[in-house]
């Protein structure tokens, strides 16, 4: 279903999407006048160290060489970002490679729990809504969501964090697992991460979910008024048939590529949500690096997040091909 | 026929009069507006399809569907209602407000002063005896330049980037696309965090713009498929004929059919630009500048406004200003998403026509709720 | 409502024919509005004889389309259906179709008689290609598998179509002739006794039009079935249809053989019809709209509903409505001027070009008139 063309073009996009944004934190850490490097080699010379040791210094952090040519600089760190080298962090004196691997999954796990329960609790909403349209229910819960999502998310945060947390202490304050609980794949770590995960996550779905479930509902409540499904009736279809193979597929559909876009704002969140919950995942260290200048860390970070979200649209955009046969026939006009 | 429970033209039997005195050089057996071509291969009853417009007549349509048709549907949906009076609301608040309510400094009050114990200070006072209500107020006029300023720009970059690729079209189309496709993928606010940390910005026309930096590539990509429906209808097939100018067209033609989609698109990246910032404010990672709902909170945040009673007040004021401003444009955004949906002006303007269709008529919601979905926060 | 007391005024034998495959008798079609009920079909009689061909003609609103819900009882919500509408499979046999359950219904649509829309374009589902929209019907309808698909191809291949490439196509692969076309044959797949047509041509170009008006025709004839086809396209469907109903103000107001309409309409409404009708040999000027407007199904007018329009219309038409009168024993108009009317409002049809009546049109009078 998916052509070549599709294919190739999808993986081009991706690829310059990725350099683009290597070019584009380069520049910001370069180009900025008292941006990072200046920021770096100010405090260097503030420490008094000569200006050869600097440069290696800068190099070390920064994996840009302030004494190259500016396209020799652009050029080692291209090289070194697709090497994976993003150099060290001057806060925590570890590469930042290493730091944020150790974070990533709990992001990613945040992340992902978060949208599957967003999706699957919007999508089956939505559609109940839809099915019931202009009963109490849907009018009841079509304010609920509307209210919903006009709360920002880290109120919704804060909210639970005081109740849940602090005052009925149901549920950890910080951290991603208990203190001394080993790690490993025993009930003890698990039950104990998914404690310290459950209200990160439940802010970001409580958050999100009311979203979905009005634009499945909108998609919904159109889809029932469409030609097809009158003479699906008519052909005295099932009305199992007809819910599956034809109202939901045809409603989500058009959903899935907003739903792998907002698995990256959902990883950009975190900035926010980890710092709420002191939750040491990479929104944590992003902001730990901003509050301490410490430039490295906050490049490395932006540049993982954001491949991250590459990825993730880059799968969003081929698996879409087999699952609706429309695509590859027109542009990606879903969002 | 189109059952219809509305009152004002269900079926297009009974927007007859209203068209009549318009037909009555040339009347015929169907009644519905647009002057059908005569194409001779066409019966009169034949009135779904090919219903082409002059331009005084486009310009009477611009004119009904944005000003007549709007308010009605405005007054009579409540939700966009509330969403107009909060939104207008907070206007009056950041200009005239600030007229009446005094600034409030260090020791004006007791510290900590419970909400609703003096008239002196209705929402109380904060740990260093600020009145929380002035400082609510005060805040407003930034919140709403920050507001306006990136609503604004997003808006003006997605039009120009939308518009002009739309209407050019080939390479420069790619291009311009593949542009925002990438900007699109970064994903908004650990770009808006980074930007924030090297530009430090102060003004909140800059943090505005900052806030929302990548935010108008989506919308300009909406707005161009509407551009490329817009440039084969045969008025803007006709002006290009007659060798109108490319400004001209765009500006006659093609601007005063996507403004809906603008207007509706001002409204939520107003609301995203709020709440991106109070966010980021609240955790400190934009400079402060004055009195500002996200500072209150962070303060507030900071001496344990989230587990110390005596702090709530303090904490959940600008909490609730937030959410209240925030359904507020998330209604109206809503509302004005109804308005300018086709299939429901219909019910309400009058030039509009109904084929013998026997499909459903009940219809009301829009499906465009997925621009919902795209916001980070 | 105001008119119609009694729609049992008309007899059976006005549009009785020899041998009813299915009888409407006294059907109505209301919807309950803020501003009261709206009767979108008033109580309308008529006979579909096996094999014909049924066009039925109207202008958009005069509830052709509603007729051709209610003969599947497929009147969408909040619709209400009343009358009696009875099938009848064989000359000996009858269904009273307004009282089926709900799983007789299901078995009923489609495989005894099956219907196209006037959507065709959006009439498959976009995300499921052509042969899943086949499965699932002979699936649905528990028929052989083997045998269903057999017929789905043979079906195809009459209307011109590739079987294997149309049933591995998505909808969106296919153009509009092809998903028209392979619409009627997934409304054959069954083998329904009758196919109703709503506005099938309606979004098709004039050359497409007339190739499946031609395909239909053929496959009317290879498969013995009934056909009811429903337009606003009155020249469209007399190329085609063995006999014409002219739908007005969500009644017929005048049933006969194709042949004779053309040559002899008796009802003013069929004969401006005809002179409305634009053709490739009138000329611009001699084309004569209709004018006024279409009634409203919440207020139809007292006595004759077309009078307000009518040249002919006198006091007697705005207080009483007509019954049918017998032009000639298979001809019948609801109309009490049907013998003034050909010379109150010639017409010209295009077989027969010539004579202007622009000086006819000065008398014509009544305050409505035909203009240019």
């Amino acid at each position: 279903m998916v052509s070549t063309q599709y294919f190739i073009k999808r993986t081009a996009m991706a690829v310059v999407t990725f350099f683009v944004v290597i070019s584009l934190t380069f520049a910001m850490i370069r180009l900025m006048p008292g941006g990072p490097l200046d920021y770096i080699q100010s405090q260097m010379a503030a420490a008094g160290q000569a200006p050869g040791e600097i440069a290696a210094e800068v190099e070390r952090f920064s994996s840009i060489n302030p004494q190259e040519p500016l396209w020799q600089q652009y050029l080692t760190y291209m090289a070194n970002t697709l090497q994976g080298n993003l150099g060290e962090s001057m806060w925590y004196n570890d590469p930042v490679a290493e730091i944020l691997g150790n974070a990533m999954p709990w992001t990613i796990f945040v992340s992902i729990i978060s949208m599957i329960l967003i999706y699957l609790i919007g999508i089956s909403m939505g559609a109940f809504m839809a099915y019931v349209e202009g009963s109490r229910f849907d009018v009841s819960w079509s304010t609920v969501s509307i209210l919903l999502t006009s709360v920002p998310f880290y109120v919704i945060a804060v909210v639970l964090l005081w109740y849940l947390g602090y005052n009925l202490e149901w549920f950890p304050t910080s951290g991603h697992y208990g203190r001394g609980v080993e790690e490993g794949f025993n009930w003890e770590f698990i039950s104990s991460v998914m404690h310290h995960g459950a209200l990160p996550i439940a802010s970001l779905t409580l958050a999100g979910f009311g979203a979905t479930a009005l634009a499945m509902r909108g998609n919904a409540i159109q889809i029932l008024g469409e030609d097809y499904l009158r003479v699906a009736r008519l052909r005295a279809l099932s009305q199992r048939r007809i819910a599956l193979r034809y109202v939901a597929r045809n409603a989500v559909l058009p959903m899935y590529t907003s739903m792998m876009i907002s698995l990256g704002s959902l990883f950009g969140s975190s900035i926010i949500l980890e710092q709420i919950f002191q939750y040491p995942g990479v929104g944590y260290f992003m902001y730990r690096a901003i509050s301490a200048r410490d430039y490295p860390l906050m490049m490395g970070t932006f540049l993982f997040i954001t491949a991250g979200v590459i990825i993730g649209v880059y799968i969003a955009d081929l698996t879409y091909g087999y699952v609706d046969p429309r695509a590859g026939s027109g542009d990606r006009e879903a969002f | 026929m189109k059952p219809s429970n509305d009152d004002d033209g269900g079926t297009d039997s009974t927007t007859g009069d209203a068209t009549d005195e318009r037909f009555d050089e040339w009347t015929r057996a169907e009644t519905d507006g647009g002057s059908v071509s005569r194409d001779p291969s066409q019966s009169p009853f034949d009135i779904v399809s090919d219903v082409e417009q002059t331009r005084s007549e486009r310009y009477r349509m611009v004119l009904d569907s944005m000003i007549v048709a709007p308010g009605k549907i405005l007054w009579n949906d409540w939700r966009a209602k509330l969403g107009f009076l909060i939104t207008f609301a907070f206007v009056l608040i950041g200009t005239v407000g600030v007229w009446y309510v005094d600034r409030s400094f260090a020791d004006d009050g007791e510290i900590l002063l419970r909400p609703f114990e003096t008239w002196a200070h209705p929402l109380g006072t904060d740990s260093m005896g600020r009145d929380i209500l002035s400082e609510l107020v005060h805040a407003t006029p930034a919140m709403l330049e920050m507001m306006f300023a990136g609503a604004l720009f997003s808006m003006g970059m997605a039009v120009f980037w939308g518009v002009f690729s739309g209407y050019k079209g080939g390479s420069v189309d790619r291009f311009m696309m593949a542009v925002a496709d990438i900007m699109m993928t970064i994903p908004g606010l650990p770009l808006v965090v980074v930007l924030a940390a090297i530009l430090d910005p102060s003004s909140p026309w800059m943090i505005g713009i900052i806030v929302v930096v990548n935010a108008w590539a989506g919308f300009a990509r909406a707005l161009r498929s509407e551009v490329l429906k817009l440039r084969h209808e045969s008025y803007v097939e006709a002006s290009r004929t007659i060798g109108i100018a490319v400004p001209a067209i765009l500006v006659k033609d093609i601007l005063p059919n996507v403004m809906p989609l603008i207007v509706v698109n001002f409204v939520t990246t107003a609301r995203n630009v709020i709440m991106m910032a109070v966010g980021l404010y609240f955790l400190g990672l934009l400079p402060n500048t004055g009195p500002n709902w996200g500072m209150m909170l962070q303060t507030a945040y900071g001496q344990g406004g989230v587990y110390r009673p005596d702090l709530f007040h303090w904490f959940y004021a600008p909490m609730v200003t937030i959410v209240i401003l925030s359904l507020g444009l998330l209604l109206l955004g809503q509302g004005l998403d109804r308005i300018f949906n086709p299939r429901i002006r219909a019910r309400h303007a009058k030039h509009t026509g109904g084929g013998d269709s026997d499909a459903d008529g009940e219809d009301e919601e829009s499906t465009s709720n997925e621009q919902y979905n795209r916001g980070g926060l | 409502m105001t008119t119609n007391e009694s729609p049992t005024q008309v007899t059976d034998t006005d549009v009785d024919v020899a041998d009813p495959i299915l009888s409407v008798r006294n059907t109505s079609v209301t919807f309950d509005m803020e501003r009261g009920a709206s009767r979108v079909l008033d109580g309308v009689n008529m006979d579909i004889e096996r094999k014909e061909i049924l066009g039925i003609v109207g202008e958009s609103g005069s509830g052709k389309s509603m007729f051709a819900s209610a003969l599947l009882d497929a009147v969408v919500d909040p619709g209400v259906i009343d009358g009696s509408i009875t099938y009848h499979p064989t000359p000996e046999e009858s269904v009273d179709i307004l009282g089926l359950s709900t799983r007789e219904l299901k078995k009923y649509r489609w495989a005894e008689i099956s219907m196209v829309f006037q959507g065709a374009m959006s009439s498959f589902n976009p995300t499921m290609n052509m042969r899943g929209h086949f499965e699932e019907t002979i699936d649905a309808h528990n028929e052989n598998y083997e045998e269903g698909m057999a017929r789905a191809r043979e079906l195809l291949s009459d209307l011109y179509l590739d079987p294997d490439r149309v049933l591995d196509a998505h909808p969106h692969e296919l153009s509009g002739g092809m998903k028209q076309r392979a619409l009627i044959a997934l409304s054959m797949v069954l083998q329904p006794k009758v196919l109703v047509m709503d506005e099938p041509t309606a979004a098709l170009d004039l050359l497409m039009q007339r190739s499946i008006l031609q395909l239909l025709h053929e496959i009317k004839e290879k498969y013995e079935i009934t056909l009811i086809f429903i337009t606003h396209d009155l020249p469209l469907v007399a190329e085609l249809a063995d006999r014409l109903a002219v739908m007005y103000a969500f009644e017929f107001i005048e049933v006969a053989p194709a042949e004779e309409i053309l040559q002899n309409a008796s009802h003013p409404y069929t004969r401006s019809l005809l002179n409305a009708t634009p053709n490739m040999s009138t000329p611009i000027e001699e084309m004569r709209p209709i004018s006024g407007s279409a009634p409203d199904p919440v207020d139809v007018p007292e006595g004759c509903s077309y009078h307000p329009r009518c040249p002919l219309a006198t006091e007697q038409c705005r207080e009483v409505d007509p019954d049918y009168h017998s032009v000639r024993h298979d001809h019948e108009a609801k109309c009490f001027h049907w013998e003034q009317a050909a010379d109150a409002i010639p017409f010209t049809l295009p077989q027969q070009p010539g004579d202007s009546h622009s000086d006819a049109d000065s008398d014509a009078g009544a305050g409505t008139g035909v203009n240019n």
